[in-house]
């Protein structure tokens, strides 16, 4: 979604920057304030599309902040907090905020969130979802949940499938451990376990072995993305 | 330390409360035995009076009239002889005065007046009869003086009697305060002498003594748990700085410097990980519950969860079932964690080609149990209650295995007692079975 205005409230320099630096690079026009008493001048004043905003500042308390824009204005806000008590949790969100992300976080996942939250603010266009998705040579049959590539069938569990059909959608972007563990299995916590490992190591086996160009890539420390690549 | 708000001095306490005691005690026996003696004195007064006066009319009445006034005067002298108390005045029918004795200076309180006639519808002689009661008087205020010191002195003595035994008795609490005083975090391994102490002091000695021990216990364990903690974290980071000293040394390919940067976001997130684990365990060690919610199949949870370790389990030959069925009130996330890692374990240790077993129980109508079973070597008994410690590793060798950090039993362990349950381990022939109690409110 790009052209559209986030705002950074965030104290931390080294942090403030390398998010002005992600997100911008993904498009999003970006402001950031340093401390309470800016980000809520700028949140208040300015015409931002989603405020990004750390729970504990100097000058105003995050929570208090969040609480003083909800007097004029109803910006969606992504609260980031150090601290992972549920407690904290619900006094965010019953303060007004829309989400919560715990840190440290990966940069993909708070994409994600941003992404999320800026879709949900729009009315909704609903595109006629695709029931067959392809890529190079890969096909994918959603309604018969058939996969195929280079019209030879790929033998899938039901799970295989699904962890495929969520790459395939989101074609070309990395998708963290956590993220599929979440959407593919359900499973929201982190896992110190490589189950997800293995089970994208056998989807690879049955999607890329047989056939010349990869598709299924791996990047490191990262997650695991799909894409053609050119030879 | 907050201000205590201390109760007066057991000693003080009850030496008073002894002393009130005594004078209730005293003051009754006292006030008995001051009745008793003032009741007989009356009685003894009217026997004396009753007595005279019978012998008085006696000898006025039948023989007055055979004996002259002065012999009468002399048998009423007779009557009188060895009762000082007593004063008697005779008046004859005429006004005359035949006898007077007064024995006080003024005529008594306690009197007696009647008459004697002398012949049969004649002329009466007039008699007043008196006791003087001034010595029996006497006698009781002094019994009242003495009972009442008594009683009062009695008391005091019990009072600092009292006080004194408390002070003795409670010589061997100041010596047990003293030993007390000497305890320290670093000597946690000194216990209280219970030698020479009451009885009725043993049982807080030997409580105190096994206080010590979990302390000791859990203070070596915490001292153990900051070395894992910094050992684990200084790992990765050891890692982390030489592999960025070394990108940076020469001029780099951007190709390889993603590479680099790659192997250090793993490094990275696996100290995230560790940190996220051990902010988890504190997080459930002060007090936090579970947040418990209905699940109607528990068995359809732990599907959920083998689904998630299929390709891990099948890649380790391992297949995996669920054996009984419950509904109950628990936190599923938080249980889907668990069996994770539970899976995860049976993963690790599992005898390739073996079944893995999902048992669900329901014990009684409060707890149920999930228990993960599989094929494999035995684990030690010594290494069973450990091995929910955190870091805890029964191989040693095994150690910084990638991705096991060596928390995960103590998750297990922490969301058992979440539920208000606790976590078990078994491991015996061939079979180890690593269990989860799970109560409902």
């Amino acid at each position: 979604m790009p052209g559209m205005k986030l705002l950074v409230v965030e104290d931390e320099a080294k942090l403030a920057d390398y998010l002005r630096k992600g997100l911008t690079e993904e498009g999003f026009v970006v402001d950031v304030a340093s401390n309470g008493v800016d980000g809520l001048h700028l949140a208040a004043a300015g015409d931002y599309d989603l405020v990004l905003l750390d729970g504990m500042l100097p000058g105003i308390d995050g929570l208090a902040l969040l609480a003083a824009l909800r007097q004029s204005r109803q910006t969606p806000v992504l609260m980031l907090t150090a601290r992972a008590q549920v407690e904290d949790r619900v006094k965010g969100l019953q303060a007004g905020a829309d989400d919560y992300l715990v840190k440290p976080f990966a940069f993909s996942e708070l994409l994600a969130r941003i992404q999320a939250l800026l879709r949900r603010g729009r009315p909704a266009q609903t595109p006629a979802e695709a029931t067959v998705l392809k890529l190079g040579d890969l096909e994918l049959d959603l309604i018969r949940r058939k996969a195929q590539r280079a019209g030879k069938r790929l033998e899938l569990t039901a799970k295989e499938f699904n962890l495929l059909s969520l790459l395939l959608r989101r074609a070309g972007e990395v998708l963290s451990r956590t993220e599929l563990a979440e959407q593919v299995w359900d499973m929201n916590f982190d896992s110190e376990t490589n189950v997800v490992e293995v089970a994208v190591r056998r989807l690879r086996t049955k999607l890329d072995q047989p056939f010349e160009r990869p598709l299924l890539h791996t990047v490191r420390g990262m997650g695991y993305v799909l894409e053609a690549r050119a030879p | 330390m907050t201000a205590v708000r201390t109760a007066p001095g057991l000693g003080a306490r009850l030496s008073r409360s002894l002393a009130l005691l005594t004078v209730v005690g005293l003051g009754l026996v006292c006030a008995a035995v001051y009745a008793v003696i003032a009741l007989t004195l009356l009685q003894r007064q009217d026997e004396t009076l009753d007595q005279k006066q019978a012998a008085i009319a006696q000898l006025l009445g039948e023989r007055g009239t055979r004996h002259s006034v002065a012999e009468v005067q002399h048998l009423l002298g007779d009557v009188l002889a060895g009762h000082a108390e007593l004063s008697l005045r005779v008046t004859a029918a005429g006004g005359e005065v035949i006898f007077d004795k007064v024995s006080a200076p003024a005529w008594p309180a306690k009197q007696r007046k009647f008459n004697v006639p002398v012949v049969a519808a004649g002329p009466a002689i007039s008699v007043l009869l008196a006791l003087d009661q001034r010595s029996d008087d006497a006698l009781l205020q002094r019994l009242a003086w003495t009972l009442a010191c008594t009683a009062v002195g009695g008391a005091l003595a019990v009072s600092a009697g009292a006080y004194w035994l408390v002070r003795r008795g409670l010589v061997p609490l100041h010596r047990l305060v003293e030993q007390t005083g000497r305890v320290t975090a670093h000597d946690l391994a000194r216990r209280l002498d219970g030698s020479g102490q009451p009885m009725e002091l043993q049982p807080l000695i030997e409580q105190f003594n096994a206080l010590l021990g979990r302390l000791d216990g859990a203070y070596r364990q915490m001292e153990a748990f900051n070395a894992d903690v910094a050992h684990e974290l200084n790992t990765p980071l050891a890692t982390l700085i030489s592999s960025c000293e070394l990108a940076l040394r020469r001029s780099r390919s951007a190709e390889e410097l993603r590479d680099v940067l790659g192997s250090n976001l793993e490094e990275l997130h696996r100290m995230a990980g560790i940190i996220g684990d051990m902010l988890f365990l504190s997080h459930a060690d002060s007090g936090s519950d579970a947040r418990r919610e209905r699940v109607d199949s528990l068995a359809h949870l732990a599907g959920e969860v083998i689904d998630f370790h299929e390709a891990a389990l099948q890649e380790a030959g391992l297949q995996a079932a669920v054996v009984g069925e419950a509904a109950a009130q628990v936190d599923a996330r938080l249980l889907r964690r668990a069996i994770s890692n539970l899976l995860g374990n049976a993963t690790r240790y599992g005898r390739a080609g073996s079944a893995v077993t999902v048992r669900i129980s329901r014990l009684d109508a409060s707890s149920v149990e999930v228990a993960v079973e599989n094929d494999g070597p035995d684990i030690a008994p010594e290494h069973l209650p450990r091995l929910f410690d955190r870091f805890y590793r029964v191989d040693p060798a095994r150690s910084h295995a990638d991705r096991n950090h060596g928390l995960g039993l103590a998750i297990v362990a922490a969301i058992a007692r979440m539920h208000g349950g606790r976590a078990s381990a078994e491991s015996r022939n061939g079979q180890t079975r690593i269990g989860l109690l799970l109560r409902e409110m």
